[in-house]
């Protein structure tokens, strides 16, 4: 009979389940003044590695069940590192799943089309409009055109 | 000066404007013509399979010349401050 009691713990599934989940959280960095640059790679790896050392203590307790406990709270870690992984997968692929820029989206150097669009008090807008001025406003020197995916 | 331009309906800009207390212009473009003619459309990217635009940011001057711009290759990245501000400087 093996002393189940003497058999050692091992914290490798819980340690890789936080770095699983901390890698889900990093990509809210860009948030907080962190540089977003970087982000979707500290997050996809940090994802990655807690999932490698979870399968580590999948395997310990497995494997090497005689020095070994925690079969049931390791397949539970693994369980919920396994999402997290699969949720940084997911996002990491959408987040970047946009259309190639296109060469004849306007280019510096190049003049952008004017347009005539509706703000959000419903005033029909031109471009030209904009440089122009308003009513005692100085025209902007500047423009900073951010198109966004929107709101939802 | 900012300006925000994307599908949405007048009336959700405003309602985000107002929420977050921005006090730049929304632009409507609910077609995504301008988005379009840009060549900025990403197809069914929105909620629900709608086409939306992908994020882009052009500084340009008075001449309406691309001085700075910005594509980016993930949704989660965006543009430094620091950097944009510098070319808004830039401009004379």
């Amino acid at each position: 009979m093996v002393d189940t009691a003497a058999r050692k713990r091992t914290l490798a599934p819980w340690m890789g389940l936080l770095l699983t989940l901390l890698g889900a959280l990093s990509n809210g960095l860009p948030f907080v003044g962190f540089p977003a640059a970087p982000v979707p790679w500290i997050s996809l790896l940090l994802s990655l590695i807690g999932f490698v050392v979870v399968l580590l203590g999948l395997w310990r307790a497995f494997g090497q069940s005689t020095v070994y406990k925690g079969k049931l709270s390791g397949s539970i870690a693994a369980a919920f590192s396994l999402l997290f992984l699969a949720v940084a997968i997911v996002f990491f692929w959408d987040a970047r799943h946009i259309p190639a820029e296109s060469a004849s989206a306007p280019q510096v150097g190049q003049l952008v089309p004017d347009f005539t669009l509706w703000d959000s008090a419903g005033h029909s807008v031109s471009l030209t409009q904009l440089f122009s001025g308003s009513a005692g406003k100085e025209p902007p020197k500047a423009l900073l055109l951010v198109f966004y995916r929107g709101y939802w | 000066m900012p300006v925000a331009i994307s599908v949405d309906a007048p009336e959700v800009s405003e309602n985000l404007r107002r929420k977050r207390g921005y006090t730049f212009l929304f632009l409507s473009d609910q077609k995504a013509e301008v988005i379009r003619r840009y060549e900025l459309l990403h197809p069914r990217g929105g909620p629900d399979g709608t086409d939306i635009s992908r994020p882009a940011e052009f500084l340009i001057d008075r001449s309406g010349t691309v001085r700075w711009e910005n594509f980016t290759e993930d949704i989660r990245v965006r543009p430094r401050a620091g950097e944009l501000l510098a070319a808004a400087r830039a401009i004379r």
